[in-house]
Parts: C-alpha cells; sequence; structure tokens
C-alpha cells in the first residue's frame, strides 16, 4: 500500500508539468495586454513600456517561461502583476477560508445528505422518500447565489442574528456553508439512495435477513460498507471543486477565498496568479484522487493496489 | 452557569474582542467600497478607489474640495514665471509626517524625483515626466522647472496621485515597498492592510489642522456584491456605501436610519464614431446618429433616473467647460440628415461597448433600438477588458482600426478641461496613444488644445476651450449620452462624507454621532 502511495505520488510531477506547461500556454494566448490593464484607463505609451518592463513583460517568451518553471520548481511564482505581492502570499491569505469553508460545508451536506440518502432508500417510494427527494431537487436546483442572498436577507439583515460578510467567527462560517453545502448536500443524497437501492437488493442482504439479523445491522453494516464506494468517490470530486473556491457563494458574501481571487486574475490578465492557481487546482485533484483511492481499500479490504 | 448563559457570555465576549482596540469608546467609521485596493502608494494607482482611499493617510501640495474646487493644502501659495515653466511654490509650515520627520522643502523634491524618475516605473509617470527639475529654494519654499510650458500643472500636483511621501520613510522602505508602509502628513496614520479583507487606519494626533480628524479609526472595506454592500448598510456594519445600485436606492431609502444621496458627477458617458471610416467621415452622418439619440430615454432606463442628458462635451463642474445645449431628439431631421449624406436607407456597423456590466447592455440595447428607427442596423459586442485592450486601446494601425460606433465613458482627474479634450480629442491622441476612439482631427481643435497649455492667462484660455468645444459639438464626432450622478447611501449618524464629481470620496469632515 504504502509502496503504491509513493508510486503515486511520484507520477504527480510530469502531471503537474504537463499543465503547468500548457496552462502557461493558455494564459499567453489570451487576448489582451496585461501591460495595458495594469497602467490603467488613462495610461500613456511610455507608462505602459514602463509597466511592460517592470512586470518582465518584454522578455521573450521562452524566457518567460523558463522563469516561470525555474522559479516553480523552487517554490517562487513570482509577483501578482496586479498587487505586486507574492503569489505565494496572495494565494496562502486566502487558502485557509476557502479550506474551512469546504469543510464545515462538506461535513455538514455530507452528512444530511448521506442521512437522506439512506432513509430514502429504506423508506424506498415511501413518504420518507419522497420528501428526500424533494429536498434533494430543490437543493440542485435552487441557485447558490439567489439561496446565499434570500439566507443573508433572512438571517442577518431581518433577524440581526448572523453577521453578513466577512469570514472572521465561526457565526461567519454558518450561511455561506448552508450555501454552499446545499447542491452537495442533494447530489450526495441522490447518489447515497441509488447506490443503496442497488445494494439493498443483492443476494448477500437476502442472506444476512436471512440469518436473522436485525434491519438495523443489516443496513449499516452490510448495505453501508458496500454502498459507500461510489459515494465516497463522488464526495472526493466535489471536495475538489469546492476547494477551487466558489465564485457565486465569494461574491455574496464577500468571502475572501480563492475563486474571487482568480476572477479577478483572469480579469486582469494576472499571469502569475493564474498559473500558481491552476497548478494549486490540479494538484489538490490529483491528492484527493489518491485519497479516495486509499480509502477504497479500507472500505473493502478486498480491493488490492499494484 | 446555564449552558445558554454561557454561550450569551461567550457570544459577549467574542463580540467585545471584535471591536476591541485602543480605541473603546471610539468613533468607528466602516466605508464599504466596490472594489479591492491595488496599492496604497498613489503614484503607483490607477484606479480612483484606491487614490481615494490613500487620501486617508496623504496629502499632496494641492488637493480639490468635495465639488472639485482646487484648493491649496500643504502648499502656502505659488507663482509662475512669465514663460510658464518656473513654478515656485511655497510651503506651508509647523507641519509633521507621522514618522516625526518635518515637512520642508526636501520633501517636496524627494516625491517629485523619484516619480519623474523612469527606473522607479511607476503608473502615474505620465502625469509628472513635463517636470525638467525640482529643486529646494529653502526650507519652505520649492521650485519646480518644466520642459515645457503646461498650464494645467497646478491641477496636476491636485490630481490625488500626486502626494507628499515622508522622504525618511522613502529612504527606508525604497520605492517598492513604501506601498506597504505609507508614511504621510494626512489626518489618519496606517494601521493595517488585509489585503482580501480590509484596510485600516487611525488618527494621527500630530495632524496640523486642530480638532481634525474628528472620528478615530477608518476602516475601507471592499464589498464587492452591491446587494450585500445594501445589506451591510441596513444592518449597521457599515455607515457609508459608494456606489448604491439604481434598483437598490428604494430599498434603502424606505429605512429610516440611512439617507440615500445622489450627488453630480463629471463622468460622461458618449458614443464615438470612428471619423477615419465610412460612413462616419461624413459629418451629416454623425449629426443625424445625434438627432436619433433620445439621451433621456438613457438616462431613466439605464441609469435608474440617475443621470442627465449631456448638454456639453465636457461636463459642468470640470473648468473650463462650456454648454453647447443637448443635442435634440428629431428623427425627421435624422433621416433627412443620412439622406443628404447619401444613404436613405441607412447602413449596417458595429456597435462596441467598452464595458460588459449590466448598465452598458442596457445603454447599448436603447441605442440599438433607436438607431434602427433611422435605419441604421448595429450588432451589439460588450467588450470584456482583455477585449477592448486589443482591439480598441492598443490597436497600432489607426487606418485599420475595426472600432467603428463605440460607447465609452471618461472622467477628467486633474478637473481640468485639458485631461477632458485632449486625451479624447486631439488630433495625436489616437489609440495606441490616448483613447481618440473616434480619431478624429481637427486643425482648429488641435491648436486651440495646443495653445491653451501655452497661456497661463485664465481669459484667454477659457476663450480657446470654448472655441474647442463648440467646434467638437459642431462636427459631432461623439454623440455625448450622459453625465452621470453618483448615488451613494449613509448612515444618518456619519456625516462628512462626500462623493467627488470624479467618482472619489471627500472625507475631510467626517464625523460619527
Amino acid at each position: 500500500m504504502l509502496q503504491y502511495i509513493v508510486k503515486r505520488l511520484l507520477g504527480l510531477a510530469p502531471t503537474l508539468f504537463i499543465v503547468g506547461v500548457l496552462v502557461f500556454m493558455f494564459v499567453h494566448l489570451l487576448p489582451g495586454d496585461p501591460a495595458r490593464l495594469a497602467a490603467g484607463p488613462d495610461a500613456t505609451p511610455e507608462t505602459v513600456a514602463l509597466v511592460r518592463q517592470d512586470l518582465g513583460l518584454d522578455r521573450p517568451l521562452p524566457e518567460q517561461f523558463v522563469r516561470f518553471v525555474t522559479g516553480t520548481v523552487q517554490g517562487n511564482f513570482g509577483k501578482s502583476l496586479r498587487t505586486k505581492r507574492p503569489v505565494s502570499t496572495e494565494i496562502a491569505d486566502r487558502f485557509m477560508p476557502t479550506f474551512w469553508l469546504t469543510v464545515t460545508s462538506m461535513a455538514w451536506s455530507v452528512v444530511f445528505g448521506m442521512t437522506i440518502g439512506i432513509l430514502s432508500a429504506v423508506w424506498r417510494n415511501q413518504w420518507p422518500d419522497r420528501l428526500g427527494m424533494t429536498l434533494a431537487v430543490s437543493g440542485i436546483s435552487f441557485p447558490a447565489f439567489a439561496l446565499g442572498m434570500v439566507l443573508m436577507q433572512a438571517f442577518s439583515v431581518q433577524l440581526g442574528w448572523l453577521p453578513t460578510v466577512g469570514a472572521d467567527t465561526w457565526r461567519h462560517y454558518i450561511l455561506p456553508s448552508l450555501t454552499l453545502g446545499a447542491a452537495v448536500a442533494a447530489i450526495m443524497a441522490r447518489f447515497t439512495r441509488s447506490s443503496f437501492v442497488d445494494i439493498l437488493g443483492d443476494d448477500y442482504i437476502r442472506t444476512a435477513r436471512a440469518k436473522g439479523l436485525a434491519e438495523s445491522v443489516v443496513v449499516f453494516k452490510h448495505g453501508l460498507r458496500n454502498a459507500l464506494i461510489p459515494v465516497v468517490t463522488m464526495m472526493g470530486l466535489q471536495f475538489g471543486f469546492l476547494l477551487g473556491g466558489s465564485i457565486v457563494v465569494e461574491v455574496v458574501f464577500n468571502w475572501p477565498g480563492l475563486g474571487r481571487l482568480l476572477v479577478d486574475a483572469v480579469d486582469m490578465r494576472d499571469y502569475p496568479v493564474i498559473q500558481a492557481l491552476v497548478l494549486l487546482f490540479s494538484l489538490e485533484f490529483i491528492l484527493i484522487n489518491l485519497i479516495v483511492d486509499v480509502l477504497y481499500g479500507l472500505i473493502n479490504p478486498t480491493i488490492r493496489y499494484r | 452557569m446555564k449552558p445558554q448563559l454561557r454561550t450569551l457570555a461567550l457570544g459577549v465576549l467574542s463580540l467585545a474582542a471584535l471591536t476591541a482596540g485602543p480605541a473603546q469608546a471610539a468613533k468607528d467609521v466602516v466605508l464599504a467600497v466596490a472594489s479591492t485596493f491595488t496599492t496604497t502608494d498613489p503614484y503607483d494607482a490607477n484606479d480612483t478607489l484606491s487614490q481615494a482611499m490613500a487620501k486617508s493617510f496623504y496629502e499632496g501640495l494641492y488637493g480639490f474640495d468635495k465639488d472639485m474646487k482646487l484648493i491649496p493644502v500643504l502648499a502656502e501659495s505659488h507663482d509662475v514665471s512669465k514663460d510658464g515653466l518656473v513654478y515656485t511654490i511655497k510651503l506651508k509650515k509647523g507641519i509633521r509626517f507621522h514618522d516625526g520627520t518635518d515637512f520642508k522643502a526636501d520633501a517636496v523634491k524627494a516625491n517629485f524625483d523619484r516619480v519623474t524618475n523612469p527606473d522607479n516605473k511607476l503608473k502615474r509617470y505620465a502625469l509628472y515626466s513635463n517636470i525638467a527639475k525640482t529643486e529646494v529654494v529653502d526650507d519652505y519654499t520649492a521650485r519646480i522647472t518644466l520642459k515645457t510650458p503646461f498650464s494645467a500643472f497646478i491641477n496636476n500636483l491636485a490630481h490625488p496621485s500626486g502626494v507628499i511621501i515622508s522622504p525618511t520613510a522613502l529612504k527606508q522602505y525604497g520605492n517598492k515597498d513604501i506601498a506597504f508602509h505609507p508614511v504621510g502628513t494626512g489626518p489618519f496614520t496606517f494601521v493595517e492592510w488585509k489585503a482580501t479583507d480590509y484596510l485600516k487606519v487611525a488618527k494621527f494626533d500630530g495632524y496640523w489642522k486642530k480638532g481634525y480628524p474628528k472620528v478615530d479609526t477608518i476602516t475601507w472595506k471592499p464589498v464587492i456584491d452591491s446587494n450585500s454592500r445594501a445589506a451591510v448598510m441596513q444592518t449597521g456594519e457599515a455607515q457609508f456605501t459608494y456606489p448604491v445600485p439604481y434598483e437598490m436606492a428604494d430599498v434603502l431609502k424606505a429605512k429610516p436610519e440611512l439617507d440615500v444621496v445622489a450627488a453630480p458627477s463629471i463622468i460622461v458617458r458618449y458614443l464615438s464614431m470612428n471619423t477615419q471610416q465610412k460612413p462616419f467621415d461624413n459629418p451629416k452622418v454623425r449629426q443625424a446618429i445625434n438627432y436619433a439619440i433620445n439621451k433621456d430615454a438613457i438616462a431613466k432606463v439605464a441609469f435608474g433616473g440617475y443621470a442627465t442628458p449631456a448638454d456639453a462635451v465636457v461636463p459642468e463642474g470640470v473648468e473650463y467647460s462650456v454648454k453647447t445645449g443637448v443635442w435634440p431628439y428629431d428623427v425627421a431631421k435624422a433621416k433627412q440628415l443620412l439622406a443628404e449624406a447619401g444613404y436613405p436607407n441607412g447602413f449596417e456597423t458595429e456597435l462596441w461597448s467598452a464595458y460588459n456590466h449590466t448598465i452598458a447592455q442596457k445603454v447599448t440595447q436603447v441605442l440599438q433600438q433607436q438607431l434602427q428607427q433611422v435605419g441604421i442596423k448595429t450588432k451589439i459586442t460588450l467588450l470584456e477588458a482583455g477585449q477592448r485592450v486589443e482591439k480598441v486601446e492598443s490597436w497600432q494601425d489607426p487606418a485599420t482600426a475595426p472600432v467603428r460606433l463605440y460607447y465609452v465613458g471618461w472622467s477628467s482627474s486633474t478637473g481640468e478641461a485639458d485631461w477632458a479634450l485632449r486625451p479624447l480629442l486631439y488630433g495625436e491622441s489616437w489609440p495606441p496613444k490616448l483613447f481618440n476612439t473616434a480619431y478624429f482631427k481637427s486643425e482648429r481643435v488641435d491648436a486651440d488644445i495646443k495653445n491653451a497649455l501655452l497661456t497661463t492667462d485664465k481669459t484667454e484660455k477659457a476663450k480657446l476651450y470654448k472655441d474647442a468645444q463648440e467646434t467638437i459639438y459642431k462636427e459631432a464626432p461623439w454623440a455625448p449620452l450622459v453625465f452621470e450622478k453618483l448615488l451613494s447611501a449613509n448612515n444618518r449618524k456619519l456625516s462628512g462624507v462626500h462623493t467627488m464629481p470624479d467618482g472619489s470620496f471627500n472625507f475631510t469632515e467626517v464625523d460619527l454621532k
């Protein structure tokens, strides 16, 4: 198993290199001159030339690429073209708020979604199922920005219970994580339900029941474990997406996260920030996939790694 | 303690911890603004917001009051030599920087030497590149010599970027790092800048204007989403916000503790026509388009009534502006002019917008409809910032420039006619140099603009700018559309924070009840 993890980690380097090359090419293909954008709306050509020099954009593209690669290898992503702060600081400042928001959203939505999913599967086509799936469908179809604004209007403006914007205390996390987790909870519920329904019809479940085991043991010990495999896969994917920062939620709640940073960076053609963020997102996805694969083995010991 | 009580106590404690600080019973003002700050260094800033915020800790030799009138700040007075080249500036005495350095002429020299040195690569280089040298005459007299006469020079000094940074701090932190350690003479000292969250400043006890500032701290809080900005005003988390979206105005007005203020601005929104290309090379076509547009409708539909039809090329409030009147809305006349120009059935063309926000979308749609009425079919494209730079602002060859009808806006940040006309309508300001997107060139206007910069005589200047504006009105390289109004909201407890006509803020009188 350890050998497997090491092997996978070694495979990281070439993947990230390819991603790096692609993202470097793509950002430089975007229309629009970052020096012109950074110089501002009423800048003269001399100023633009000065800004271009300042940002190192007057160098030939291969040279910029070599600089990017050597810098990245040493962990130096350069400075943001927009704020002139080191890219690593820009990202570090925003990583934790996004990370904790992702964790809190995932935590409640996984618990809530799986509970609904299990209930719906066990009482399939009865009222708990109908209620649960209605909730799930509403969760998927209700747009996040509308949900966020409704929650804010109700709990912050009208009732005054919770703060509106910012990420300072745990109370700031409640509304954004509710907003962000709603869709995930809905997806988890539907996934758990369908996977559970399949499993509950399997032979070994019938055997377990025939042995005279309590229904709760059948459901949780024999059913849940086996139903978890596809659910965990989905969980990993969702986690990865949320870690990229949700633009909508971050804008509505003024969340100091990575999603907004990426939007700002693309707007201003802030090459170093875009490149570093894309690399970070790819890395996150690869790591999460690895963790998911390891989890498979823990859930179902019959799965072997080579 | 019962569990509920304990949570309550904890809640109160954490609230107290949040608001605690050196100024406990203090007057803490929170201003909610629309975007994050790019820098605290006004010489390296190109956005109005960062420069407005920097006025917390920086002051210039000259400045603008809340109505955009030029006033001396750190300067006492100035003399200009006959040839318009040498400016001798007397400085106020007894002023100190936050770090204890005395404000003297050497500070003036240090700052202008810094910005005029191209090696420092500052974004405001162009505004001051006309300075040949800055000299210290005595402690309280500085002499600035220009390369060429430039009569709007004092306005350039009053521009929000032209501040005096402590020379000691400049030396200590260097050209780049000064942006993270601003030290000026302003009413507030810099406390903390959390780029993602807020920028905080606190009262400077040694401020030279006695009795000011009247509040203890200001927190500049960027809140990007306009609905969320309205929400923080309603919860009382902020006392002032700008801009307020037009559709939120009524909601905020309904709150008894809030005031919504619509202030006049010098922001002009206009439609430029590429005069080098057919059919816009024909003045009759350009006039026809002016006749075809109902400016009232645009102000009402797209700006929710918070705009006035443009009655000039240079908005009122900018020095030397002349009212030429609103171009009348007359469809029949427009059709007749088109027929005379040889386009009785109209033509097809491109309509681009420099912005892709909802207001621009509404404006271009109204324009499209109205032009349709006289037979001009337009294809709308809302340009994203990068595309705008690529297709308009950096286009190298004027002869092939793809821009035709172009919806854009401008505000003269120096409050003077030169910066309202020269970048936009001067024959040498075609892109990529500056922003003459009409590719307009008139010898008469060029001569007026050029001569106005050479003369120091105010009446002569006024005459030249009047002639330029009237010629432009007749030649019609633009269809001026509206002057925007600036919509801000403030808590009734807060006073003294104003939006200035250029979209900046004035908060010298800020106070909290």
